[in-house]
């Protein structure tokens, strides 16, 4: 079965240490043991949502944040940059200010 | 105790290669170095750009930097290329307390081209026999000075390759040893938890002043980090915002605690644990932990990143199957076994421990074998 790394209880998202196809069932391993099912293809090293992150919310790994949501995440979606923001290092936007 | 094999330098500092550095004042005497380090084996060639035009703190640190590296306890001995004597003496004097070695040819007195090369050549040349007379013995550990970095980073890095080197970190800075972790935007996000691990209220603040004056540059430019880090290999191999990054980049250091704050290219004085400000891009990174005085950096790549130096021997570890499948030729060595068979990270930082005083006393790497190997000198001001 495909392997997801939790690094943090407080975490939303896992990283996939092996290719993800849509539809397929991920072992999450690390600070979770549960099962979730990916909603679409995630490629080797990326990550799924493991709950669900509204748009505005902060993206959580290694129980840090590590961005924004930009979009509305369910879980086993692929979170990454066309759904979430960094928030640092951000002279374009005003709060970075 | 643990030891390695290495060269005794005049100024007490142990080099883990003994090579002649071929050191080009400015870029425009660059061809006649080129000419003589190709010329000479057991030399390595340290390109200078600029210098003519350069003016206050922009041409202190060039100066600076460029004498560090030729101050490196790797290099044996110094021939300096030029182009006339005011501004390569401003050099080798920067170079001569040492005790080590220095010569040096102007290309204008010389008669030109031709003749620097031949005299250069000649010097070189005597010098990389007598140098080679210098007899390798056993030195501890507390005699390494080590930069961590990280470069073509992924997931992977953050979850196995950084904190095996991590391992590494705290193996050196227990023994006595120097650490430095560097690139200081690649902290943005993580700053409030490595600052709890300086040693006083007063390093806490220089380092956490370090990263918000930088943040600050980019944020008064107006500019969008995004645009360039993480880099577009970054992103491909999963990361997301430089936050996440950071994250995973801390962990190069260890949990030991942080005793010094460095300037760009500044060697630390007391054992353990510093951070440096510098510009993260691998090569001018390379370039100011070499300069620093590093023997060696031990590089975690995620995704691959090839570079080399030419006078600190650059390790690669990752922690990336495909990667290491896919770019073996450029790997030193893979700790994939954290993320595919559930090796711990301690074991496998052991592991890398000893490959890394191997390299120490003489093993060499893909970067040294392919001459996959470049340096420059960051600019901070503009030429007049």
């Amino acid at each position: 079965m495909l392997r997801a790394i939790v690094l943090h209880s407080n975490d939303n998202v896992a990283t996939l240490i092996d290719t993800g196809r849509a539809a397929e069932p991920v072992q999450l391993t690390g600070e979770a043991s549960n099962k979730i099912e990916l909603r679409v293809d995630v490629p080797f090293g990326h990550k799924c949502a493991i709950r669900p992150i509204g748009k505005g919310a902060e993206v959580l790994k290694y129980g840090q944040v590590i961005g924004r949501a930009t979009l509305d995440i369910r879980p086993g979606d692929h979170v990454h940059v066309q759904n979430v923001e960094a928030l640092r290092g951000r002279g374009d936007i005003e709060e970075g200010r | 105790m643990q030891t390695f094999i290495g060269y005794e330098r005049a100024d007490g500092s142990v080099g883990t290669r003994n090579v002649v550095a071929i050191a080009s004042v400015m870029d425009n005497s660059n061809p006649v170095a080129r000419a003589v380090a190709a010329a000479v084996s057991g030399t390595v060639l340290l390109p200078g750009l600029y210098m003519r035009g350069q003016l206050g703190r922009d041409r202190e640190i060039t100066l600076n930097v460029m004498a560090g590296l030729c101050l490196n306890p790797n290099v044996a001995g110094v021939v300096v290329i030029g182009l006339e004597p005011i501004t390569t003496g401003e050099l080798t004097a920067r170079i001569a307390p040492s005790g080590k070695p220095v010569q040096f040819v102007n290309v204008q007195p010389a008669g030109g081209t031709i003749n620097a090369i031949a005299e250069g050549t000649r010097m070189a040349a005597r010098m990389v026999r007598e140098v080679s007379k210098i007899r390798s013995r056993e030195f501890p550990i507390s005699k390494l000075r080590v930069g961590v970095e990280c470069g073509g980073s992924d997931t992977t890095s953050g979850l196995s390759s950084n904190p095996a080197v991590g391992i590494v970190a705290d193996r050196i800075v227990a023994a006595g040893g120097q650490v430095i972790i560097s690139e200081t935007s690649e902290f943005f996000g993580a700053e409030h938890l490595f600052a709890q691990r300086a040693k006083d209220a007063e390093t806490k603040k220089r380092f956490l002043h370090e990263i918000a004056a930088l943040e600050k540059e980019i944020v008064d430019q107006g500019i969008d980090l995004r645009g360039s880090n993480p880099s577009q290999d970054n992103i491909r191999g999963g990361l997301t915002t430089i936050e996440e990054k950071a994250l995973g980049a801390m962990a190069k250091a260890g949990k030991s605690p942080l005793v010094g704050v460095l300037s760009y290219g500044e060697a630390p004085k007391a054992p353990g644990l510093h951070f440096m400000a510098a510009p993260a891009p691998a090569v001018e990174n390379l370039t100011a932990l070499a300069a620093a005085g590093c023997q060696m950096v031990v590089f975690s790549t995620g995704v691959g990143n090839p570079i080399g130096h030419p006078v600190s021997t650059i390790i690669k570890v990752t922690g990336n199957r495909n990667t290491a499948e896919t770019f073996a030729d450029n790997i030193d060595y893979e700790v994939t076994g954290i993320l595919e068979r559930n090796e711990r990270i301690e074991d496998a930082g052991t592991r890398l421990f000893e490959y890394v005083l191997s390299v120490a006393s003489g093993e060499l790497t893909s970067s040294e074998v392919l001459d996959v190997r470049e340096t420059i000198i960051s600019r901070f001001g503009t030429s007049m």
